[in-house]
């Protein structure tokens, strides 16, 4: 490495980067939390002037956590926390291989904690102080003995879970998608819609939505909402499920969540003497009959709800209303058929949310290793107990690498355990 | 009957406060003893007025654990202070700590039950949160929250002089430094079942809610201070003041994201 090289990577490799590089991150979040996030242009120009609107979109303040420099400093944190984790591992590691060894007397007797006991080394004292402790040395002057050694482990288990999860997220960022799909009860569907934009990508099977049911508390607000999906794979239903909120269905790695719930109206025509159900855009095709339901009103003019036929009449496109309370407007004759509007009912959709996240695991994995990190970290300490023989009898003497309050504890007690004996 | 125990439990906290006010006027030993000893039956009696309220919820036959709304949650809250304080009693034996814990638990529960916009009746459940992760969500959030806002009061004594209230400077050091490790973890777990949680009400485990960045704003905070502590030396007034603005930020992310901005956490938790 040259000069420079090493000088980037000790920036790079430094406590004071990572600092740097947090504080950023939590001072930048900030922004997506106080300014609207990818809303419309509209909606924008609504809160801001329009030179405001464009620096907010010019710095990325719009999408601020998709932005180029939010991205940037993410990757530069989880290289400088590979950097930082490796260096001190490294030195750990070097530290690891030097042979514990058991200080004179002098420096026993420097430390904080230590006592003097008049009692053989190879006494029933000294064995009951060895319990619990692991003894990492021996010499015929003494021992050294240590506890908690895995603490020292916690804080790579942290820094390696972050990593983890940082590798999980960013593959679900490149591998995942989300999407939403709106069923109306009977219906089947094959794709999903990607948010913003109306690109539709399939889902690899069909969902069927065979039933949706809302149910409420007595005050009105909405207690449960079920969809009672069933999944079709090569004409096949091959799964069945409830989906509920909080209670999603996983088929093959994708995601299907109960999102949101509303309601489509649906028409009752009585064609010729046949009853038929029809929605909005569908169409009718019999006996050379052709049209389509363009759309539905609530109130058309002041006569009340109302649906919109189309049909070609001689090549030429016509419309048609079918007004719902007014008997005179319910019935009419196309080409000779007589088409009777009998009602009007509004039927719930169900709107699921459909995710595929092949990251989640890894996260997943990162989640469980970092409590495991942080306790390992925080509420197991490392301390060492060394004893050596003096003169009079022993010294023994103590360091605790953290948490000293609770080895004071420890110590005193050890401390009582061998000069009672 | 919640009501009326959560309230008796109120004066309890008030007279506990009186205990300190007269231990600072005669300063005996043994006042210190009955503040501890009402600590105990208020946390005792405030557990108990909260299975109360469970259970009262369950008659109206829409039962849930009492943390769906924003009354439940400044009890709760007072809960996890008291709660922490005795658990931790031995590290927190100081009155002029246990003075301004119970000065805070006061506040929130005088809050709760005094404020006109605080909505007090037990409101069903809504969708989203029926789940068995709002127990362990809201627990492990409380619990740092509390430990934060101990850290907190010990920064706060740290800056001020008073000789024969405040404690020595480095237990308040100590204290300051332990209420975090203890918080940090807490937090962590907190936002993580949070996460976990997300990922199966809304289909993602991050969204970037005002509420989870929040969260994620004052993880980094007190994760800067943890190594700043262990790797710098951070101490002294310093250390004070950083810890001061960590709590700064709890509060934000526990009060000032339910009244200023809003998101998916809008049913003030």
């Amino acid at each position: 490495m040259n000069v420079i090289e090493s000088r980037i990577y000790r920036l790079l490799a430094s406590l004071k980067t990572a600092i740097f590089l947090l504080s950023f991150i939590a001072a930048s979040s900030i922004f997506g939390t106080v300014i609207r996030q990818r809303a419309d242009i509209d909606e924008y120009l609504s809160l801001y002037s329009e030179s405001t609107y464009r620096i907010i979109h010019f710095l990325g303040f719009d999408d601020a956590y998709r932005s180029p420099w939010f991205i940037a400093a993410i990757v530069l944190f989880a290289i400088n926390l590979t950097l930082c984790t490796m260096g001190r591992l490294k030195l750990f590691l070097k530290k690891g291989n030097i042979p514990a060894i058991l200080p004179d007397e002098k420096a026993l007797a420097a430390m904080k904690m230590h006592f003097f006991a008049e009692t053989a080394i190879d006494g029933p004292a000294i064995s009951s102080l060895k319990r619990g402790y692991k003894t990492i040395h021996e010499e015929e002057g003494g021992v050294v003995l240590e506890k908690g050694a895995i603490a020292r482990y916690g804080v790579y288990m942290i820094h390696t879970s972050i990593l983890i999860i940082l590798a999980g997220s960013l593959m679900g960022l490149i591998f995942g998608y989300k999407g939403f799909i709106i069923l109306n009860k009977g219906e089947t569907k094959s794709n999903m819609t990607i948010r913003g934009g109306n690109k539709e990508i399939p889902l690899g099977f069909a969902v069927r939505c065979r039933d949706f049911k809302v149910s409420f508390y007595p005050g009105g607000q909405p207690k449960d909402y079920v969809t009672s999906i069933e999944i079709i794979e090569n004409d096949r239903a091959v799964l069945e499920k409830n989906i509920r909120v909080n209670d999603p269905l996983n088929y093959k790695g994708t995601y299907l969540y109960q999102s949101s719930y509303g309601t489509v109206p649906s028409f009752t025509f009585n064609i010729g003497g046949d009853e038929v159900i029809l929605r909005e855009r569908d169409t009718y095709e019999k006996d050379g009959l052709i049209f389509i339901v363009v759309r539905f009103a609530n109130a058309v003019h002041d006569f009340g709800p109302g649906v919109q036929l189309a049909y070609l009449d001689e090549e030429e496109p016509k419309t048609v209303w079918f007004l719902k309370n007014v008997e005179r407007l319910k019935e009419r004759n196309i080409k000779g058929i007589d088409i009777r509007l009998e009602n009007i009912a509004e039927d719930f959709y169900t709107g699921l949310e459909a995710s595929r996240d092949p990251g989640v695991w890894i996260v997943w994995t990162g989640f469980a290793s970092i409590l495991l990190g942080l306790y390992i970290n925080f509420f197991i300490y490392y301390r060492k107990v060394y004893i050596r023989k003096t003169p009079d009898g022993i010294i023994v003497a103590g360091h605790a690498f953290r948490n000293h309050y609770a080895f004071r504890e420890e110590f005193e007690k050890l401390k009582k355990r061998v000069l009672s004996q | 009957m919640s009501h009326k125990v959560l309230g008796i439990v109120t004066l309890l906290y008030l007279f506990i406060f009186f205990l300190h006010v007269l231990y600072f006027a005669v300063k005996k030993q043994k006042i210190i003893s009955l503040i501890w000893a009402s600590l105990f039956a208020a946390i005792v009696l405030h557990t108990a007025g909260l299975a109360l309220r469970w259970l009262e919820s369950y008659k109206l036959g829409i039962g849930h654990a009492p943390l769906s709304n924003f009354y439940e949650s400044l009890i709760f809250y007072a809960w996890s202070i008291s709660f922490v304080l005795v658990v931790m009693k031995k590290r927190f034996d100081f009155p002029a700590i246990t003075l301004s814990a119970s000065l805070i638990i006061l506040a929130l529960m005088g809050y709760a039950s005094i404020s006109p916009s605080v909505e007090k009746t037990i409101q069903p459940l809504i969708p989203a949160l029926q789940s068995n992760w709002l127990h362990i969500h809201v627990f492990t959030c409380f619990i740092a929250y509390a430990a934060f806002a101990l850290s907190f009061i010990s920064s706060i004594l740290y800056l001020f002089k008073w000789k024969g209230f405040m404690p020595p400077k480095e237990a308040l050091e100590e204290i300051n430094y332990r209420s975090i490790v203890v918080g940090f973890p807490m937090l962590s777990a907190g936002i993580l079942t949070g996460a976990v949680w997300a990922h199966y009400a809304w289909g993602s485990y991050w969204s970037w809610d005002p509420k989870e960045t929040w969260s994620l704003i004052t993880w980094i905070v007190y994760a800067i201070f943890l190594h700043a502590r262990m790797m710098r030396g951070l101490k002294g007034k310093k250390m004070a003041f950083f810890s001061i603005l960590g709590f700064l930020c709890v509060i934000f992310t526990y009060f000032g994201v339910n009244f200023i901005l809003s998101g998916l956490h809008s049913y003030m938790v």
